[in-house]
């Protein structure tokens, strides 16, 4: 899942990035508006946390402008300005949640978990589809109710896949909303992790949770046991 | 208040304009009734004059040496009983010589009696009351033997018809004068109305201001009026000034030092020392508080009426609640929202979007799923804008009684694994106070859970916030 952050004040936007990072999220980070604006219309985001009070172009504008031009991804507001007025302002321009300054990372984390699972349909942090169950809040993967023992980035795949279940992902998508930036790429590896989460998840190959598509990539192809 | 101040204005030129009229007609009426009563008078002498004249020209002496009078005279009256003019002829001693017809039945009163060769008016009254005007004349009535005889003719006429003619002057006197001062009053009250027009309408546009329907006063009045209506503008606008101002510099202040209190937590977070972290923690959390406290005081509360603007809670609470959706989208709260047609807040914006927001934001953390919310005005029959009685209940737990008295005294917090409950209740208790209102808590009867209500009171005319 690739994050953009938009934060103006250095120590804060860094610290946030870097957790969200080892949080297996890989992160943009846009220290002033106007490269804030740019990231968030030019870059594949799958949520954004944008400060209201920024430099250049406030964070107010940035969301009507990515929501003008048809992105639909979550976008959660940071705000100082603890007035309901600020929040409605950001609410009603396009924003999907908010959270005050001074902030716990856990209440982020929270809201980020909250709102990504919520843009893939998925009404409860409880994930079930089939056998399978997935639960974001304690990162744990399970099928027939027995805990499958997961890597912390063969987890993120399979959330990754099953947050869109139904949705064809590219190999490309996936390392690209996977890794950071820095990261060195290689599609093989995707392919490594995916036959390895094949393994573990239906050893008797009985399930089929992922599908292979040639050419195209992968997608999640059990039934959804919920539908928001 | 305001309708009796500027009536004083014209009621006060009205009573002036009156009491000269009443004392300028006064005195015409006096002089006129003067002029044609004694006009009337000498008319009616003259008449009796003429009589006299007649009579002496008329009266022959008898072979005896006697004055006598002819059957018949030449003035009708005389003869026709009851007509109002009486002649009689005495001799001078005393004795009645001869007396007109129309005197039958009537005694008319001898009076004083003038001196010989002269003639004398008086006023007398028959013994029936009736006034009289007569004439007498003593005369001495030379006979033909050189002898002479001294006589008294008197002629006398009642002045009954003379003074209905009088009164009748005098109603169509009074009649006209009254017409035309209720005339004269008329057009200058409608006069005086349109010279104080200006003035109503700057009382107008000021009530409209206060009322929210209006920015400024027009600037469309007469030059004597625009440097008022000036001055009252730049107030209303340096008053709007300091409220933004205010705010603005509240709000910054808030954002300035949060920043730095986010950055510090998130520092904190990187040392991975829990016991520092959390003294330090609660720390933040202490400044965190008063910064959101103290740094939200109400808008309006150091502001004057006149920068008031009326909100359409319609509107806003639509907004809100659209927010509350998303925010709570998992929780999915039932919103059930009854608001009063063209219902409208006469404060400021934020201040309303606070009272219900953190109204709302509460339920909504509370609530098992359903949140009600309703707002209707108050009135009072003297007020210019009603007031409004906000009211929102949610079938959470509810509020127990000694913590909800708590939470009124207080921004305590009364549940730390919710943080800001307390908080939101004081902002709320705050603005509520600054437009004099009140917040009181309840159960809420149906739903089960807490029912908290701000009522803002209506505005009276007059009176600030």
């Amino acid at each position: 899942m690739r994050l953009l952050v938009i934060e103006d004040d250095a120590t804060l936007r860094e610290s946030l990035s870097r957790k969200l990072t080892e949080g297996g999220f890989a992160v943009e980070q846009a220290a002033d508006g106007k490269e804030g604006l740019y990231f968030a219309s030019e870059y594949p985001i799958d949520l954004a946390i944008i400060d209201l009070g920024l430099p250049e172009v406030s964070g107010l504008d940035i969301i009507k402008q990515v929501r003008a031009d048809g992105h639909s991804y979550p976008i959660l507001i940071l705000t100082a300005r603890d007035r309901w007025e600020d929040k409605v302002d950001g609410l009603s321009a396009g924003a999907d949640d908010y959270v005050v300054k001074p902030f716990h990372f856990e209440e982020v984390s929270a809201r980020v978990n909250a709102l990504l699972r919520r843009s893939g349909g998925w009404a409860s942090s409880v994930l079930t589809a089939g056998p399978m169950t997935l639960d974001m809040s304690r990162q744990e993967v399970s099928v027939n109710d027995t805990t499958v023992d997961l890597t912390s980035f063969e987890y993120k795949i399979m959330e990754y896949l099953m947050v869109r279940a139904g949705k064809v992902i590219s190999k490309a998508e996936l390392t690209d909303r996977l890794y950071d930036q820095d990261f060195e790429r290689d599609s093989n590896v995707i392919e490594v992790f995916i036959g390895r989460l094949r393994k573990k998840l239906d050893p008797d190959n009985t399930i089929k949770p992922i599908e292979t598509l040639r050419g195209r990539g992968y997608r999640f192809a059990l039934e959804r046991n919920q539908v928001d | 208040m305001r309708r009796p101040r500027l009536n004083s204005l014209s009621s006060r030129l009205l009573l002036s304009v009156s009491v000269l009229l009443l004392f300028f007609f006064g005195a015409t009426i006096f002089v006129l009734d003067r002029a044609f009563t004694e006009a009337g008078e000498q008319a009616r002498q003259d008449i009796l004059d003429g009589h006299i004249i007649a009579l002496l020209a008329a009266a022959e002496p008898d072979d005896y040496g006697k004055l006598v009078m002819p059957e018949r005279l030449r003035e009708p009256r005389f003869q026709r009983v009851d007509s109002g003019l009486y002649a009689e002829l005495r001799h001078f001693d005393g004795p009645l010589v001869w007396r007109s017809r129309s005197t039958l039945g009537l005694d008319i009163p001898e009076g004083a009696r003038p001196t010989l060769g002269t003639q004398a008016f008086a006023r007398e009254f028959l013994a029936d009351g009736t006034p009289l005007l007569t004439l007498s004349l003593a005369v001495d009535w030379e006979l033909e033997d050189g002898d002479s005889q001294p006589y008294v003719f008197k002629v006398a006429e009642s002045m009954d018809g003379f003074n209905a003619q009088i009164a009748s002057f005098r109603g169509q006197l009074f009649g006209w004068f009254a017409g035309v001062a209720l005339t004269m009053l008329l057009a200058f009250s409608m006069l005086l109305r349109g010279l104080l027009q200006p003035l109503r309408q700057i009382e107008t546009e000021i009530t409209e201001i206060e009322e929210g329907d209006r920015v400024s006063l027009s600037g469309e009045f007469p030059t004597e009026l625009t440097g008022v209506a000036r001055n009252l503008n730049l107030l209303i606008d340096s008053e709007r000034a300091r409220s933004d101002r205010y705010r603005y510099t509240l709000d910054n202040l808030a954002h300035s030092l949060k920043t730095p209190l986010a950055a510090m937590r998130a520092l904190l977070n990187d040392r991975h020392d829990d016991d520092f972290d959390a003294r330090y923690n609660e720390q933040i959390d202490r400044m965190d508080e008063i910064v959101r406290y103290q740094l939200r005081k109400p808008a309006a509360a150091a502001a004057d009426k006149l920068v008031l603007v009326p909100v359409s809670v319609e509107k806003e609470i639509g907004r809100l609640v659209e927010g509350m959706r998303k925010v709570y989208r998992d929780k999915n709260p039932d919103f059930d929202v009854r608001i009063e047609k063209g219902m409208q807040f006469r404060g400021d914006t934020g201040d309303f979007l606070e009272l219900a927001g953190n109204l709302l934001d509460n339920a909504c953390k509370w609530c098992e799923h359903k949140v009600r919310i309703v707002v209707v005005p108050s009135v009072s029959a003297s007020a210019v804008a009603s007031g409004m009685i906000l009211t929102v209940a949610d079938d959470g737990p509810g509020i127990p009684k000694d913590a909800a008295d708590a939470l009124l005294q207080r921004g305590m917090r009364l549940d730390e694994s919710t943080p800001g409950h307390g908080i939101g209740l004081a902002v709320v208790k705050d603005i509520a106070r600054s437009y004099g209102g009140q917040l009181s808590i309840h159960e809420a009867a149906d739903l089960g859970g807490a029912e908290i209500t701000v009522s803002i009171p209506p505005v009276s005319p007059g009176k600030a916030g």
